[in-house]
């Protein structure tokens, strides 16, 4: 079993390493960086790091530099085409700008989640994690 | 270990991931490891403008925990074969 | 006690519900039926034939919850996989 090289965690990430990637984590960031090294775990270490926020079209980024981020708290890394990256119809603007709809944005969805799983534990007997703002 | 293998069997074939936070992703599955962390190649974000993010992304890792569903192609699994290789698995476990 | 057919630990009542149709409820506001045939020791399980029901809380833009706020959406799948962390229950079908 041990030989099967694809069917590991190294096996898959391993041409991964030294390219710019996308990493999703479970609060809903969204980070771009280059990966320098992961494990089995899926610990990743991203340098050059920005985080990025969108909301409708536009998006913003902030530099936020050198990570090592715990596995358990990612949810996809995603390989950036960078022939497509530059024809994505998304217009950049400054975080300044962006960063008030996005706040909102989280804080609206988070709102209703909770509302939504009140509801649901009262009347039909899910528990209420959608709480804490995700379903993991 | 069974999932895992059946999870094997499929490589190359083109499956539905669903996401706990309700992104769902179509590609073909490339690799599969223990935990059960699924590498898709040649995605399709299904509702892509909700998911601005992955609009440049082709090939993506996806950590086996944050799974809630993956769509197999029914084609190409035999159920008379998962259940016996089930039975076995569950009385080798009592075994124990 | 007959181990092929007694339930002496929960996982024998999965095992007896192979091949026919289970009832599933998940965390994430969801249900599914389908036909079990798979399952493992974290309780991730493959069906077929499968029937999702995702319940729909309306909510109004003022922030108020109506009475009837409650609606499902109805999704079929040929062939899932699921998850086990996000199983809340699996009921088997009634035997008369």
């Amino acid at each position: 079993m041990d030989s099967l090289i694809p069917f590991t965690t190294s096996g898959s990430l391993v041409d991964c390493v030294d390219r710019k990637m996308l990493v999703v984590l479970r609060d809903g960031r969204k980070l771009q960086g280059v990966l320098r090294s992961y494990d089995q775990f899926a610990n990743l270490v991203l340098e050059d790091t920005v985080e990025r926020i969108y909301h409708q079209d536009v998006f913003a980024e902030l530099h936020r530099g050198l990570f090592l981020i715990r596995g358990e708290n990612v949810v996809l890394l995603g390989e950036i085409d960078l022939d497509q990256e530059d024809e994505v119809p998304l217009r950049q603007v400054e975080w300044s700008v962006l960063e008030a709809y996005h706040k909102k944005e989280v804080a609206d969805r988070k709102h209703r989640d909770e509302a939504k799983a009140q509801v649901l534990f009262e009347r039909k007997g899910f528990c209420k994690e959608g709480g804490e703002g995700d379903g993991y | 270990m069974l999932i895992f293998s059946v999870f094997k069997t499929l490589t190359d074939q083109t499956v539905t991931v669903e996401l706990k936070n309700d992104l769902s992703i179509t590609g073909v599955l490339k690799s599969v490891d223990q935990f059960l962390n699924i590498r898709l190649d040649s995605i399709k974000v299904l509702d892509e403008a909700r998911h601005p993010h992955m609009i440049a992304v082709k090939n993506c890792f996806i950590r086996g925990s944050v799974v809630r569903y993956v769509q197999l192609p029914a084609e190409n699994v035999d159920t008379q074969l998962l259940e016996d290789a089930t039975r076995r698995e569950a009385a080798s476990q009592v075994k124990r | 006690m007959d181990s092929s057919s007694g339930i002496q630990e929960p996982f024998d009542l999965i095992r007896l519900s192979l091949s026919e149709r289970v009832f599933v409820k998940l965390r994430g506001d969801r249900e599914l039926t389908g036909i079990l045939h798979a399952y493992d020791g974290h309780m991730n399980l493959i069906l077929s034939d499968v029937e999702e029901t995702i319940l729909i809380v309306d909510q109004p833009e003022d922030g108020s919850v109506p009475k009837n706020a409650i609606n499902v959406a109805k999704r079929k799948m040929n062939m899932l996989f699921v998850r086990g962390d996000g199983v809340i229950l699996v009921s088997p079908p009634s035997r008369a």
